[in-house]
């Protein structure tokens, strides 16, 4: 996701003038980035030229301004690699440019928004290398309204992963609420939302994407997330979990009905057997890796959705990254735990719940999803790829100044 | 997808972690909630009522009767009466076995007549067999040396059963794997108990029997929690073993599994051995303690560049992401710290297990969580760790608890799983719990030898005080050994690792006392703390380590001058001064490690690390001789108490109580009085100074319920005197008080301690002191005759067909215990049952009537007479000096 998709973004060659409203959700891992752009170039990926096939822009006035046709952009970075988000920044100049030539009455263009806990940590680095000031949106609020704004307003966000399938859901705007969004970043956040701007975080762990990727580089030397996700694919668990059926000689523990095959001890065989880490196939370990933390995840995901009788829950992060087998865990790990009665759903644009909240703090929208129209609304196919990675979701945005409360 | 939903169910175990190889062959239970719980068979235990008595013909002592502990055999037992259960884990065996206790053969008329003149019923009566006193013991043994598990059980003929097809109750994984071993080493076979069913039997047993078993731990400090019986269940069981299983208990016999994770013990150790190349789980846990998470920890601070998120409650110290750091970094995982690595794993694991533990509690309404298996270990910071979790998750309204005996919980589960074993109606109070030297501990590995007979007990002490080891009590080594068969291979290395870890609480040997009752005068029970002085301040405590290290030589000397001042006597004094040091040390260093430390229980310990070393009786002879002293001058100090006026005499005899009370060899400051002058003239001197008003002056109150008032009061029908020392205090002091209640028609009944503690005088002595009395005395003859003690102790006079004395008499009862303090929720069958008719109770003496019992209430009118002779605790306790004397007098409600 590092020098590769940073190519996807610079094929964006969108003129500089007709970017505008960037927002950041600057992470403990990732620096993901949304902006607008009334661009029409598209960028070469497949997935995002999916997402934005037979896009159609709609104008149309509105007693506040005048609506515009636009695309929002996603893109991620590490933070780590923090400068080569300043480079892009920079480069776009995106931070100059405000939205005056966008036919946006003029703001304060040395203004981005931003939440994560980054926006805090990395504000003067902002000031003293772009010389802009980070506007902070505070981050569960932002995580919040990302989500509400995306399961509003675009359709076919939601979906839930059984058996290896996709089944999107339609969401009923009446009744949504209450919801549990488990944001799964570094670590986890667990919020109970009740409406708009109505939230509380409620749970979290800090086992989360955070510990994958920093005990799955230990443990395997991967030297990326997306790497250590893939080998987790290959690999077999049993060789060091420690199963029921190690435990009862490959029968069933039927007393309470249970497969040889479940997990008793998640890497307890690496305690029985006189194996270095470096007799291990890393796939087997990363594979391991992701069932247990994708198993807690999803067990203390119920356990909060029970405690507060909530039935839908929603998982997010970019810990997720629309991977199967992440999905599937955490999938029938809620399932497991609540008998069947709950079931986790997950959304595409799951990585960039911050940053769209950052984004939405703007205030360009005021009412979605009546202002703001997405490409593949109507009639539209439901949109077949992930926007877990960079993407877009074209939409109009009503063109009024930016309120300063 | 049919393969990948396959291995999905998640999964906790029970078990304990296996150190070697794949032999772990441990329980795993089921997440499947409440549809798919089947109960487990036998879960509903329905004991026989009509238990069979142990045959005691042909029980015999085995091996050496000299030793202290000697094993009794029971030849002709029924096999299926059996001592042994064990739970056999991959890397410790637990090991809990019964013994008898040692029968002391003791011709004590006054207890015989005690027994029938109060119908002293031998334990509680409801039980349909008698509950046999004896001793519950806690050993463990390291899986790897099985062979000394064994020798041990046929050392001590654990296994004996009436014929060859004895069965051995187990549990845990190696109850399979060792189990022809067992057939073939011990001619026994194992029968296999299902773990879950003896966890929660264990942990049942332990919360009802045991005061202060469960206790909370915050920030390395330990509080212990009283449960009240009653309002035990529902609970939420933890058990960390490789997984965790959590387990809702409603009471004996009724649990569910009702939740777990696969991150447990087993993930700690298998990643933590991945990461760190460590040995041993305690090596790892080792590694810990010196470990700082944060330079791996993505920590909130971290993300906010320092500063708390505090919207959401989490300070910057908080764990935003465990390993989160190794993200960001270009390190490898050599360029980490183990220590650090290994913390951050424990507090990843623990953390998690905590919260999902109190969601869990959350969801089915329980408020009590208690945590064990053997991932715990008495380990500080996992404790911590955890407490932390529940406490921030439930915003301080729930606690996380352990248990002492937590590493116990499937050997006693499995003991109780034998159909007689009598435990399941003990009381609370018929529970001692003793720290000899060589009890084992609970957590860690065992080190040292085995100590074997007292013997090998000194010179092993001995030689590590040459060495110059420090030694912390109780030195952790296997249970002694007693019978001399079969022998120990002692170990090459006698343990220079003689430290235990500082957060490991030490199991003492658990007496099982049958005749021990709540005292039936207590106006409310379940409220009573005997102690006054809370030793959880630490000031206090050092104060009084300070006071027992600098009268421990005098208190030596006077030990070894008792049994003859024998170069063994030397021996033996300055193995007990090492090893009291030593408890003293432990306790210092982690006051919790005996449980809820106390006073009384601290004089207590001391008391019964003398009797350890065979000590029985230190003051003996200062006791024989202040004794003879102050009988002689009895004779006269009576002729001048008949010379006053009843009510002149009143206020003569509490202050000559008072004035008795100097003499007392456990104060420091009243030894040194010992040296200016014969008891008489002291105990004049001391009488004359006894200017009222005194710091506590109830006399007048007490005056008029004694009838020199307005009021017309009832005499006292009996009245129960709880004495202390021996010499002037009781033969001056509460001799002369006894008898003027006597000729007031008040029955008196002495209350002395059962074994001797510093120079009290006991339960024993009492009758020949009496008797001495009563030579110069119609009153105190009559009395005693009319109480049956003058025959027991004036061997001489037959059982003469006298007619029955028409006197009020007077008794003497032991109080069951061995202590300068009296815990009042146990003391003797025979006192319970004298207090029934009982009206006046008076405690006599700082250790009954001011470190204990000062603030106790009765059902009853109580008096409680002392003079204080500690300055710290005049000015703690009644803002006063030394040598103030108190006189509290509380009619009954």
């Amino acid at each position: 996701m590092e020098g590769d998709r940073i190519e996807e973004v610079r094929l964006v060659h969108s003129p500089v003038d007709e970017i505008s409203h960037l927002a950041l959700d600057i992470g403990g891992s990732l620096i993901k980035m949304v902006y607008f752009s009334t661009s029409r170039e598209q960028p070469i990926d497949k997935t995002q030229i999916n997402a934005s096939r037979d896009s159609h822009a709609v104008s149309r006035s509105s007693k506040d301004g005048h609506l515009l046709n636009g695309r929002l952009y996603f893109l991620k970075f590490e933070t780590s690699k923090i400068n080569e988000c300043l480079d892009f920044i920079s480069s776009k100049q995106l931070h100059y440019r405000g939205l005056q030539h966008c036919g946006f009455p003029a703001s304060d263009k040395n203004i981005i928004k931003a939440t994560g806990g980054g926006a805090f940590k990395f504000a003067d680095l902002f000031k003293e290398k772009l010389g802009i000031s980070l506007d902070k949106v505070e981050e569960m609020s932002s995580l919040v309204s990302g989500a509400n704004f995306l399961l509003k307003a675009v359709p076919s966000e939601a979906f839930t992963y059984v058996n290896g399938q996709r089944n999107y859901v339609q969401i009923d705007h009446n009744d949504l609420y209450p919801y549990l969004l488990v944001n799964i970043g570094s670590g986890v956040s667990m919020i109970k939302v009740d409406g708009d701007g109505k939230y509380e975080r409620v749970s979290g762990t800090s086992v989360g994407g955070g510990t994958f990727w920093g005990l799955g580089k230990l443990l395997t030397k991967c030297k990326s997330f997306d790497d250590l996700l893939e080998m987790s694919h290959q690999g077999n668990n049993r060789v060091i979990d420690m199963l029921v059926g190690d435990i009862y000689g490959g029968m069933d523990y039927l007393k309470i009905g249970l497969s040889s095959t479940a997990i008793a001890s998640s890497f307890g065989k690496a305690v029985s057997e006189n194996r270095e880490l470096e007799e291990y196939r890393p796939e087997d370990v990363a594979r391991s890796l992701l069932r247990m933390i994708s198993n807690n995840i999803g067990q203390i995901a119920y356990l909060n959705a029970l405690r507060f009788g909530l039935k839908k829950i929603f998982f997010g992060g970019f810990f997720i990254r629309g991977h199967a087998y992440t999905m599937d865990t955490i999938s029938v790990a809620v399932d497991f735990w609540s008998k069947g009665e709950a079931k986790a759903m997950f959304l595409r644009h799951e990585g960039f719940l911050g940053a769209l909240g950052a984004f939405m703090n703007y205030q360009l929208v005021e009412e979605f999803p009546d202002t703001i129209h997405l490409a593949g609304e109507k009639n539209r196919n439901p949109l077949v790829g992930d926007l877990n990675d960079n993407g877009v979701i074209e939409c109009c945005v009503q063109a009024r100044p930016a309120v300063e409360d | 997808m049919d393969g990948l939903r396959k291995d999905q169910s998640l999964v906790g175990a029970t078990d304990n972690i296996n150190e070697e190889t794949n032999n772990i062959t441990q329980k795993v239970i089921s997440e499947g909630g409440e549809e798919t719980m089947v109960p487990p068979v036998g879960n509903s235990i329905h004991r026989s009522s009509s238990r069979p008595q142990l045959d005691l013909s042909g029980a015999a002592i085995q091996g050496n009767f000299e030793e202290r502990d000697p094993t009794i055999l029971l030849p002709n037992q029924s096999d299926d009466i059996s001592h042994l259960a064990l739970d056999i884990g991959g890397s410790l065996i637990k090991l809990v076995y019964f013994s008898r206790h040692e029968d002391r053969v003791v011709n004590d008329k006054r207890k015989k007549s005690a027994k029938e003149r109060f119908g002293v019923s031998n334990g509680n009566i409801r039980r349909t067999f008698p509950i046999l006193g004896g001793r519950l013991h806690f050993v463990k043994f390291e899986t790897a040396k099985i062979n000394e598990c064994l020798e041990f059980i046929h050392s001590k003929q654990l296994h004996r059963g009436d014929n060859d097809n004895a069965v051995i109750k187990a549990t845990g994984g190696g109850a399979y794997k060792f189990a022809d071993l067992f057939k073939e080493k011990l001619g026994v076979s194992i029968e296999k108990e299902d773990e879950m069913d003896c966890l929660v039997a264990g942990a049942n047993f332990l919360l009802k029997a045991i005061r202060h078993e469960a206790f909370t731990h915050k920030e390395g400090h330990k509080e212990f929690v009283q449960i009240d019986h009653n309002d035990l269940y529902p609970y939420l069981l933890v058990n960390i073993g490789s997984g965790v299983s959590m387990i809702k208990v409603d009471g004996d016999g009724k649990f569910q599994r009702v939740s777990g994770t696969n991150v447990g013990g087993g993930t700690y150790w298998g990643l933590g051995r991945l990461l760190t190349k460590c040995k041993s789980f305690d090596e790892l846990l080792e590694l810990s303690q010196r470990g700082d998470n944060s330079s791996i920890d993505m920590l909130v601070g971290d993300i906010y560049g320092g500063l708390d998120y505090s919207k959401i409650g989490l300070s910057a110290s908080t764990i935003a992401s465990s390993f989160g750091k190794a993200i960001s970094e270009n390190k490898e995982i050599e360029d980490y710290r183990p220590e650090d690595i290994s913390l951050s794993l424990l507090r990843m694991i623990s953390y998690n297990i905590g919260q999902i533990s109190y969601l869990t509690a959350l969801q089915l309404g329980i408020k009590r969580i208690f945590f064990g298996g053997f991932f715990i270990r008495g380990h500080a910071y996992t404790m911590d760790t955890i407490s932390f979790a529940i406490q921030f998750w439930s915003k301080g309204g729930a606690q996380a608890m352990f248990l002492r005996h937590e590493g116990f919980l499937g050997a006693l589960g499995a003991f109780m799983s034998y159909e007689k074993h009598g435990l399941d109606d003990l009381m609370v109070h018929q529970l001692v719990e003793r720290f000899p030297m060589g009890a084992p501990y609970t957590g860690g590995k065992i080190h040292g030898p085995p100590l074997g007979d007292l013997n090998e007990k000194i010179s092993w002490m001995e030689k590590f005080v040459r060495k110059g080891i420090k030694i912390t009590a109780p030195v952790p080594t296997a249970s002694p050994r007693t019978t001399g068969l079969g022998g120990f291979e002692a170990p090459s290395s006698k343990g220079d690792t003689l430290r235990c870890d500082e957060s490991n609480l030490n199991v003492g040997v658990l007496h099982l006392v049958p005749s021990l009752e709540v005292f039936p005068l207590l106006a409310d029970p379940k409220t009573y703390e005997p102690n006054t002085i809370d030793l959880a301040d630490p000031n206090e405590l050092e104060y009084w380590f300070t006071v027992l290290s600098e009268h421990l030589p005098d208190l030596v000397d006077k030990a070894v001058a008792s049994e003859g001042g024998t170069d063994d006597a030397r021996r033996r004094g300055d193995a007990f001064a090492r090893a009291f040091s030593a408890h003293l040390a432990r306790l210092m260093e982690e006051p919790a490690a005996y449980g809820k430390l106390s006073l009384a229980n601290l004089l207590e310990l001391r008391e019964e690390c003398l009797r350890e070393f065979n000590f029985f009786d230190a003051y003996s002879t200062i006791k024989h001789r202040e004794n003879e002293a102050s009988l002689a001058v009895l004779p006269d100090l009576l002729m001048e108490l008949d010379g006053m006026s009843e009510e002149t005499r009143l206020l003569t005899l509490i202050e000559g109580v008072l004035a008795a009370n100097i003499f007392d060899w456990g104060s420091r400051a009243c030894v040194d009085l010992y040296h200016k002058g014969t008891i008489i003239e002291i105990y004049r001197m001391s009488r004359k100074k006894m200017q009222r008003p005194w710091r506590v002056d109830d006399f007048d109150a007490f005056k008029e319920r004694m009838g020199f008032g307005d009021k017309k009061h009832q005499r006292h029908k009996r009245a129960l005197l709880f004495v202390d020392n021996s010499g002037a205090d009781v033969v001056l002091g509460m001799l002369p008080l006894a008898r003027e209640l006597l000729r007031r028609g008040t029955e008196v009944v002495l209350v002395a301690n059962s074994l001797p503690a510093l120079n009290d005088v006991t339960a024993m002595e009492l009758p020949e002191i009496v008797a001495e009395a009563a030579k110069h005395c119609d009153i105190l003859r009559g009395a005693a005759e009319a109480g049956g003690l003058l025959m027991d102790a004036m061997i001489n006079i037959q059982d003469s067909p006298r007619e029955k004395s028409s006197s009020t008499p007077l008794m003497v009862v032991e109080n069951g215990c061995g202590s300068p303090c009296i815990d009042l929720r146990q003391v003797s069958s025979e006192l319970a049952a004298a207090a029934k008719d009982a009206d006046l109770v008076i405690l006599e003496g700082m250790g009954r009537a001011l470190h204990t019992n000062y603030n106790a209430r009765f059902k009853c009118d109580a008096l409680k007479l002392a003079m204080v002779k500690n300055q710290r605790l005049a000015e703690k306790l009644i803002k006063g000096n030394i040598y103030d004397c108190v006189c509290r007098y509380e009619p009954a409600n």
